[in-house]
């Protein structure tokens, strides 16, 4: 295909010289604060600065520094830069960009004297009143959000941004040869909408006289609507995004037994930290909840037995989570679901040391089910003094109903489970996160916590990404994880919700960590729900389960394990459920294919998404010229891959991708 | 950025009139209130005349609709109108690729304050091309003052509001405050000519592909 043509939509040029000149005539010292600015094609030559300095010849050492800064009209972002800078008391600031951002440097820095150096350039012809804009893409379409569309009287055409006059009742009779009057250059825009009419073999007949309602849109609708709009992206945290959430598909169905799978796959490597080592033979009966793996080191888990049965092979399978061939230990269900005898209830929890807590925590295998998979005996003990204890409940990502069915099925179970935790770590403020779509969730929790005064219920604001870790200490202890920090940094541990389940269940009941709630739902399914799951089900059972039947299914439906916005793409049915397993995605392939990549258009979205305030256009400029390197000057270690900034790239970039091995190369640059 | 509002019904029901419709639905900006549901209940009402509905993001990028039109090609050649509900831009798109089909748009289109540049804001820019903000301590009188004067308030203003609408601030006064705040009220000495209305209908006019 073609590239399309992009037109550049830079929004301002440097003044002329001799204004300029004038300005600088009248300043002493002067800081030079720039927008890299937005809407072209993505290039190193953002920058006006040296031509600024070309300008100003000698009067440029009057210039005492200066910043580039990218999207400076960014409320939020670019306000924290400049006032980190500092400038003397006697320093004025000069401006390079559009309107909007010499206003934003101005009521910034409300006590200096700003200077634009440069003028906006206009975008639309009829700017007669304010014009608008040119949605989002690089096209020639303009838009001058009129609020009162003449586009159905006029063939698709607008007259009001494309004749020089605004004319909305036809041509003012000047054009010559269809070229307009005002500018010979310019196609006379009437002609064209007459010309569209006559190819569709319609008559361009205007019944009545259309006059222009200037009052329209009101200054208080649109102000109200910023205002809005403001609000709800500064809501709890910076950046992020409202995808619909889908839940109600499964939200108010019970948890149900999965049907047994007729074989497992269980991988030896299901958590952070090093491979456990096998302890059975092929050939050889195991029993449900055996021990198979041993942890090998101190951040490993044993891994355990979901059925019983007998091991008919140790093979490498692809692992649902890395996508690379690892270890597993496959083993045949005789369907009798023989318990294994370590599998016992301990009678005196309550009596329980500390140490003997976090001893069975790890023989049992218990790992992080928010999906990362980090021993918790390891987190549980944490190199520094924690005072803080935070429950996350949030399940941000839409589709997933797991948590929500576990805190509305389980309370009890969890409070107990929490207070075990409280016990470990010595804590008395516990905090529970929920998002406010779960309101049954919250209904009964509030109602079980009664008993326990310390610990605090809170309802969240539903945004998405406010289960990841980081922004849910933001919001609730307003403590700010530092770059690449973890939350004991600042005093806290942050447990999944299902994870205090499965603590609960392992001291109380002595059960390992063999299976787990999963949410199956997504498009076109038969069958969708929650269900208690056995560690090792391969996905092609829940493939068959979901549709009824077996079928081609990669071409037509994607899988993913997790949610739709950061779930992993499944690419093998032989792959099994895990522990970090927190349910399945299938969601159809959409039936365009985004074949081409598209450019970079610097629009800006990725940045004000972006909940780690990235900037995520720098991953993908950079990638795409294989400066790989390069990315780590903007601490793409910080990013969390929440999948915010490729949800809602205007070109379909997969940014994801690009960050994904930035990163890797930022790593293997730490360790040498 | 630009926000839509649906047209009246009985404007949109008129247009459609007992045709086949197919629909285009643009999510791709959608930033304060996206009218999902209204669209839905108006759809409802002619539903047995609709051959196939696209929804999609980004309507405004003329390359990804060509791709989708390409893949719907047979719904939209038995259809004998398009509806569009999207703003101006994306309206504007699938008619100049649909050119021989009558294409209607569902929506009004405006666009919210400051967002010429990335984000929402307090304030707006008119893309007047000269910009006078060297002389107003930074407060915009064009876009800030609903008469756009140049050259100081007008003397309606009441306790500091403006007269055309008592709720905003007079931006003059404002200014004024500014400048007092940095010493430098002698910027208000200077008289401003009219505004060239030349410059600004040509440059946006003549604007190129890169």
């Amino acid at each position: 295909m073609e590239k399309a043509k992009l037109i550049d939509y830079t929004k301002f040029k440097l003044k002329p010289r001799e204004e300029i000149e004038e300005i600088f005539k009248r300043v002493n010292r002067i800081f030079i604060i720039e927008c890299l600015k937005c809407y072209r094609r993505f290039d190193d030559n953002t920058s006006e600065f040296p031509r600024l300095l070309d300008i100003l010849g000698e009067a440029g050492r009057k210039i005492s520094g200066n910043i580039g800064i990218d999207f400076l009209c960014n409320n939020f972002l670019s306000r924290k830069k400049i006032l980190s800078l500092e400038f003397p008391f006697d320093e004025d600031i000069g401006v390079i960009s559009c309107g909007l951002g010499v206003q934003f440097v101005a009521q910034v820095l409300e006590g200096k004297s700003v200077y634009a150096l440069a003028d906006s350039l206009p975008q639309s012809a009829n700017s007669t009143t304010e014009v608008g804009f040119h949605g989002i893409s690089l096209q020639e379409e303009k838009c001058a959000g009129c609020s009162e569309c003449y586009l159905n009287l006029t063939g698709g055409i607008c007259p009001l941004t494309r004749c020089a006059k605004g004319l909305l009742n036809g041509p003012c009779g000047g054009a010559k040869n269809g070229k307009c009057e005002v500018n010979p250059n310019i196609d006379c825009i009437w002609e064209k909408i007459y010309e569209r009419f006559k190819k569709q073999g319609r008559r361009l007949t205007l019944n009545s006289v259309q006059i222009r309602n200037y009052s329209r849109p009101s200054l208080n609708l649109r102000k109200n609507l910023s205002v809005q709009n403001q609000a709800r992206r500064g809501e709890s945290f910076y950046g992020g995004l409202y995808p619909p959430d889908k839940k109600e598909n499964t939200a108010n169905k019970k948890i149900e037994n999965f049907p047994e799978p007729e074989i497992v796959t269980i991988f030896l490597s299901q958590h952070t930290g090093k491979r456990a080592r096998p302890l059975v033979k092929v050939g050889e009966r195991v029993l449900r909840g055996q021990k198979i793996g041993e942890a090998e080191g101190f951040v490993s888990v044993p891994v355990h037995s979901s059925i019983s049965g007998k091991v008919i092979s140790l093979k490498e399978e692809i692992h649902p989570a890395s996508l690379k061939k690892e270890l597993a230990l496959i083993i045949e269900n005789d369907g009798e679901n023989l318990i294994d005898p370590s599998a016992q209830p301990f009678r005196d929890f309550r009596n329980l040391s500390k140490d003997s807590l976090l001893k069975i925590i790890r023989e049992k295998g218990i790992v992080g089910l928010g999906g990362a998979m980090f021993p918790t005996a390891v987190k549980l003990t944490p190199p520094k003094p924690v005072d803080t204890l935070l429950i996350n409940g949030c399940e941000c990502e839409p589709y997933l109903n797991s948590d929500n069915r576990v805190m509305i099925e389980y309370p009890e179970e969890i409070f107990e489970g929490v207070k075990i935790v409280q016990k470990i770590l010595e804590v008395e403020k516990v905090f529970i996160g929920v998002e406010d779509n779960k309101s049954e969730a919250l209904k009964i929790l509030e109602r079980h916590k009664e008993k326990i005064p310390s610990i605090k219920l809170l309802s969240l604001k539903t945004k998405y990404p406010q289960g990841a870790e980081k922004m849910l200490i933001k919001k609730v202890l307003d403590r700010e994880v530092p770059p690449g920090g973890l939350p004991f940094d600042v005093g806290v541990i942050v447990l999944n919700i299902s994870t205090v389940f499965a603590i609960y269940q392992a001291i109380v009941k002595g059960l390992p960590l063999i299976q787990r709630v999963i949410t199956i739902s997504g498009e076109d399914l038969k069958k969708s729900g929650n269900y208690l799951i056995k560690i090792g089900t391969p996905l092609r059972e829940i493939v068959t389960h979901s549709f009824g039947e077996k079928r081609e299914f990669f071409s037509e439906y994607e899988l993913k394990m997790g949610g739709p916005m950061m779930g992993i793409s499944q690419t093998h049915l032989d792959s099994a459920v895990i522990k970090g397993t927190t349910g399945f995605t299938i969601l159809k392939k959409s039936s365009v294919k985004v074949s081409e990549e598209r450019d970079c258009i610097k629009c800006g979205r990725c940045v004000e998404v972006c909940p780690m305030q990235l900037y995520p256009h720098y991953y993908v400029f950079y990638g795409k010229r294989g400066e790989w390197e390069k990315a780590k000057d903007y601490k793409v270690e910080d990013c969390i891959e929440c999948g915010c900034c490729e949800a809602i790239c205007s070109s379909k970039i997969p940014i994801l991708s690009f960050i994904k091995k930035e990163k890797e190369y930022a790593r293997n640059a730490s360790k040498t | 950025m630009l926000v839509m509002q649906v047209k009246p019904e009985e404007e949109i029901l008129s247009r459609v009139w007992g045709r086949r419709v197919f629909i285009f639905e643009c999510f791709g900006c959608r930033e304060v209130h996206f009218p999902e549901e209204k669209i839905e209940t108006l759809v409802e009402k002619f539903k047995e005349k609709v051959i196939g509905k696209l929804s999609c993001d980004y309507l405004c990028r003329r390359e990804f609709v060509q791709d989708y039109i390409n893949e719907y090609c047979q719904e939209i050649e038995r259809a004998e109108i398009i509806l569009i509900f999207s703003c101006g831009v994306g309206t504007q798109v699938v008619s100049s690729l649909l050119e021989d089909k009558i294409v209607y748009t569902a929506c009004d289109t405006l666009y919210l304050n400051g967002f010429q540049g990335l984000t929402v804001q307090d304030f707006n820019c008119n893309q007047c091309g000269e910009c006078y903000l060297n002389y107003t301590g930074g407060i915009c009188p064009l876009t800030n003052c609903p008469k756009g004067l140049l050259n100081g308030p007008c003397g309606g203003a009441k306790n500091g509001k403006c007269e055309v609408n008592p709720e905003a601030d007079c931006a003059w006064e404002l200014i004024y405050n500014r400048l007092k705040k940095q010493g430098r009220l002698n910027l208000l000495k200077r008289v401003f000519p009219p505004r060239n209305y030349q410059k600004i209908i040509t440059e946006s006019l003549l604007r190129k592909g890169v």
